[in-house]
C-alpha cells in the first residue's frame, strides 16, 4: 500500500492525524478517480442523449442546428410511447415469458448443478466435459435448426419453445451451481444421509436454501436473457403474440414507414427500465453470486 | 495385484457407504432435465441442420434432394462468404483486444481506493446491462444524420453532417455499439482482484517490487483463468453478433435483412439472409455448419495457447474432486 504513497495525497484536510497508519489505508487515489469519471461519463452519455430524446418535439428532433436539451421536456411522449403501439401488452408478453423461462431454468439448471456436484454415475466426466462444450457452442447456431424443428411440430407461434428451453436449463448456469455446490463440506448431506432423508429432500431442503446468491443470479441472468433476446421471439412468435424486444423495433414508425424517434427512445426507456432497476435491486448477490461461485 | 485389489474394493465400499452412492441412477435422476434437453434442443437441430445441408432443400417443397457436399463447396469458392467471414474476424480483433484490456484496465481502477466507487462500479456495468437492442436503438439515435449528437458536435468543429448509417461507416458504428459493453467482465475481473492473496502483493513489495512489476508477476498470472474464460467467451460473442448489425439496417421488418449495408455484413447476418430472405436452406445450413467448425477451431487454438499462459494456483484436474 505504500506503493500509493508516491500519488498525490488525495484525502480530506480533515482527516485525524492521530491516525498515520489507518489515514495511508485508506488515502483515495486520486487518478484513478479522475480516469473513472471520465470513462463513466462516456459510457453513460448514450443513456443521458437517450433520455433527451425521448423529451423532444418532433420540431426539436428535425431542427437545424440540433436540439441539445429540449426546452419543456415532453413527459407526455412516455404515455404516447405506450399507445402507438399496444406496449403494455407486448410488455406483458415479455414478463411472461422471462419469468417462466426464469423460474423454471433456475430450478433446472440447479438441480442438474446439483448432480454434477454432489453425485457419481458411469459416464459423468465425459458428460461434464460436453456441458462444458455446450457452454461454448453460440446459441444462434442451434437457434435457427431448432426453429425449422419447432415450425415442423408445430410449435411456432407459441410460448412452448421457451417452457422447453427453460426446463433443460443453462449450460453457464449450471456450472454456476455446481462450482458452488461442489465447494460445500460433505457432512452437509452425510447426517441427513443417516437419518434416511432422500437426495432430492437433501436437495431441497439443504442444498437449494444455502444457494440463495446463486439463485437469484441465475433468476436475474435467465430472466433478463429472456427479456433482452430478439431472435428468437423474431423467429417464433408472430405480431399478436411477440415480445418488447422485437415489438419497439417496428412499432414506432409514421403512416409514410419513417421512424418517430422521439417515441421510439421513450419506448426504448420503458423497456430497458424493469432489467436496470431489477439490477439495482440484487446488485450484491449477483456479484456474490459470481465470486462464492469460484467463476475463476 | 491380486493382494491389491481386496483393499481397494473395501476403500470404494466405504467410500460409496459413506456417501449415499447408490449407482449412476440418481445421478442421471438430477442431470435427466439437462440430458434430454441438450439431445432435443442442441444435438438434434444441429444434427438436423447437418442433413439439410446436404441437400437443395428451399424451405418450402415438401421434399429434399440430397447434393452431397455441393454447398460446402459452393460456400467455400463463393467470394461473398469468404467477405462475410472476413468481416466477422475483423470484428472480432477489433473488439476483444479492447474489450479485454479495456475491462482488466477498469477493474484493476475500481480495485483502488476511489471516492463513490460503488456507484463509479454501478455506471461501467450499467452498458453491459442494456439488452443489445435498445444499445442498438440507443446508438442509431446518438449517429443519426440530422438529431444525432454525433453530428451535433462534429458542426460544432464545422464539420458536415455524416451519413453515418450507409457506406462502410455503419461498420463504425457497429464496433461503438458493441465496445459499449466493455464493462461486462468487470464484474467477474473485480471477484478475482479480491481473491489475489494479499499476502503475495507484501512479498512482492518487500523484495522491492514496483507497482509495474507487482502487477505482471502477482496479480496478472493469478487472474490468468478468469482472463482465459473471458477471452473465449467474448470470441464466441462477437463472432456469433447477429442483432445489432439486423438493426443497424435502414430498412425496417422484414426488408431489413437483405438492406444491412455491405460494411456490415457480417457471418451470421449473411447466414440469416441466405435462410430466410433467400430460401437457400441446404447452402444456409452449410454455411451455419462451416461457421460452427470455425468457431470450433478458433476455440480450440485459444485454448491451447491460453493453456500455457495460463496459471493455477490449484491444479484444475484436482479440483472439485472431494466434492
Amino acid at each position: 500500500m505504500t506503493l500509493i504513497g508516491h500519488r498525490p495525497q488525495t484525502e480530506s484536510p480533515t482527516a485525524p492525524p492521530e491516525l498515520p497508519i489507518r489515514q495511508s489505508r485508506e488515502r483515495k487515489n486520486g487518478v484513478a478517480f479522475v480516469i473513472l469519471v471520465v470513462v463513466c461519463a462516456m459510457l453513460f452519455l448514450p443513456v443521458l442523449w437517450l433520455l433527451l430524446t425521448a423529451l423532444k418535439t418532433p420540431q426539436q428532433l428535425a431542427s437545424d442546428p440540433i436540439t441539445w436539451i429540449p426546452t419543456q421536456p415532453q413527459v407526455q411522449n412516455f404515455i404516447d410511447a405506450t399507445i402507438v403501439l399496444p406496449f403494455w401488452a407486448y410488455a406483458a408478453n415479455s414478463l411472461f415469458l422471462s419469468t417462466v423461462t426464469g423460474v423454471l431454468t433456475t430450478v433446472s439448471s440447479a438441480l442438474v448443478g446439483y448432480g454434477f456436484a454432489r453425485l457419481n454415475g458411469k459416464g459423468k466426466k465425459v458428460l461434464f466435459g460436453i456441458l462444458i462444450a455446450m457452454m461454448m457452442t453460440p446459441p444462434i447456431i442451434t437457434l435457427i435448426p431448432t426453429y425449422l424443428l419447432f415450425a415442423k411440430v408445430g410449435l411456432v407461434g407459441t410460448y412452448w419453445p421457451w417452457v422447453l428451453w427453460g426446463m433443460a436449463g443453462a449450460p453457464y448456469l449450471i456450472f454456476l451451481y455446481r462450482q458452488f455446490f461442489a465447494q460445500l463440506p460433505r457432512e452437509l448431506e452425510e447426517a441427513a444421509i443417516l437419518d434416511g432423508c432422500g437426495r432430492l429432500r437433501i436437495f431441497v431442503q439443504i442444498f437449494l436454501p444455502l444457494s440463495k446468491p446463486v439463485v437469484i443470479t441465475a433468476f436475474v441472468l435467465s430472466f433478463n436473457g429472456v427479456w433482452g433476446d430478439f431472435i428468437a421471439p423474431q423467429l417464433l412468435l408472430n405480431q399478436d403474440n411477440t415480445t418488447l424486444a422485437v415489438a419497439i423495433t417496428t412499432g414506432y414508425v409514421n403512416s409514410q414507414g419513417f421512424p418517430i424517434n422521439n417515441l421510439l427512445a421513450a419506448g426504448a426507456v420503458l423497456y430497458v427500465l424493469p432489467v436496470l432497476i431489477m439490477f439495482f435491486f440484487v446488485q450484491r448477490s449477483y456479484v456474490n453470486g459470481f465470486a462464492t461461485s469460484g467463476m475463476k | 495385484m491380486s493382494t491389491l485389489s481386496p483393499a481397494r474394493d473395501v476403500r470404494q465400499k466405504s467410500r460409496r457407504g459413506s456417501t449415499g452412492f447408490r449407482g449412476s441412477g440418481t445421478f442421471y435422476a438430477f442431470i435427466s432435465p439437462w440430458l434430454i434437453g441438450t439431445v432435443l434442443l442442441t444435438l438434434f437441430p444441429l444434427g438436423y441442420a447437418l442433413w439439410i445441408s446436404f441437400t437443395n432443400w428451399d424451405g418450402i417443397a415438401p421434399n429434399q434432394n440430397w447434393i452431397g457436399l455441393k454447398n460446402y463447396t459452393d460456400a467455400l469458392s463463393d467470394p461473398r462468404m469468404w467477405a462475410s467471414l472476413q468481416r466477422t474476424g475483423l470484428l472480432a480483433l477489433a473488439i476483444v483486444p479492447i474489450t479485454i484490456c479495456g475491462g482488466l484496465g477498469l477493474a484493476l481502477l475500481l480495485n483502488e481506493k476511489v471516492h463513490w466507487r460503488s456507484g463509479l462500479r454501478m455506471l461501467v456495468y450499467l452498458p453491459a446491462i442494456v439488452p443489445p437492442v435498445a444499445a442498438t436503438l440507443t446508438w442509431k439515435l446518438l449517429f443519426d444524420r440530422d438529431s444525432g449528437a454525433i453530428n451535433g458536435v462534429l458542426a460544432i468543429f464545422g464539420a458536415d453532417a455524416v451519413s453515418w448509417m450507409t457506406g462502410n461507416t455503419v461498420f463504425v458504428v457497429l464496433l461503438v455499439v458493441m465496445l459499449w459493453g466493455i464493462g461486462a467482465g468487470v464484474l467477474i475481473n473485480l471477484a478475482a482482484l479480491q481473491d489475489v492473496p494479499a499476502e503475495l502483493h507484501e512479498a512482492a513489495r518487500l523484495d522491492g517490487a514496483n507497482a509495474f512489476n507487482s502487477f505482471w508477476h502477482v496479480t496478472l498470472p493469478s487472474i490468468s483463468p478468469v482472463l482465459l474464460f473471458q477471452v473465449i467467451t467474448t470470441t464466441i460473442g462477437v463472432l456469433q453478433t447477429f442483432v445489432p448489425a439486423l438493426l443497424l439496417s435502414p430498412a425496417n421488418g422484414p426488408a431489413a435483412i437483405t438492406a444491412v449495408p455491405e460494411a456490415n455484413r457480417i457471418f451470421m447476418v449473411d447466414v440469416y439472409a441466405q435462410y430466410f430472405a433467400y430460401s437457400k436452406y441446404g447452402y444456409a445450413s452449410a454455411m451455419l455448419w462451416l461457421f460452427f467448425l470455425v468457431i470450433l477451431v478458433v476455440t480450440i487454438i485459444t485454448f491451447k495457447i491460453g493453456g500455457r499462459t495460463v496459471f493455477y494456483a490449484v491444479d484444475p484436474s484436482k479440483e472439485g474432486k472431494e466434492g
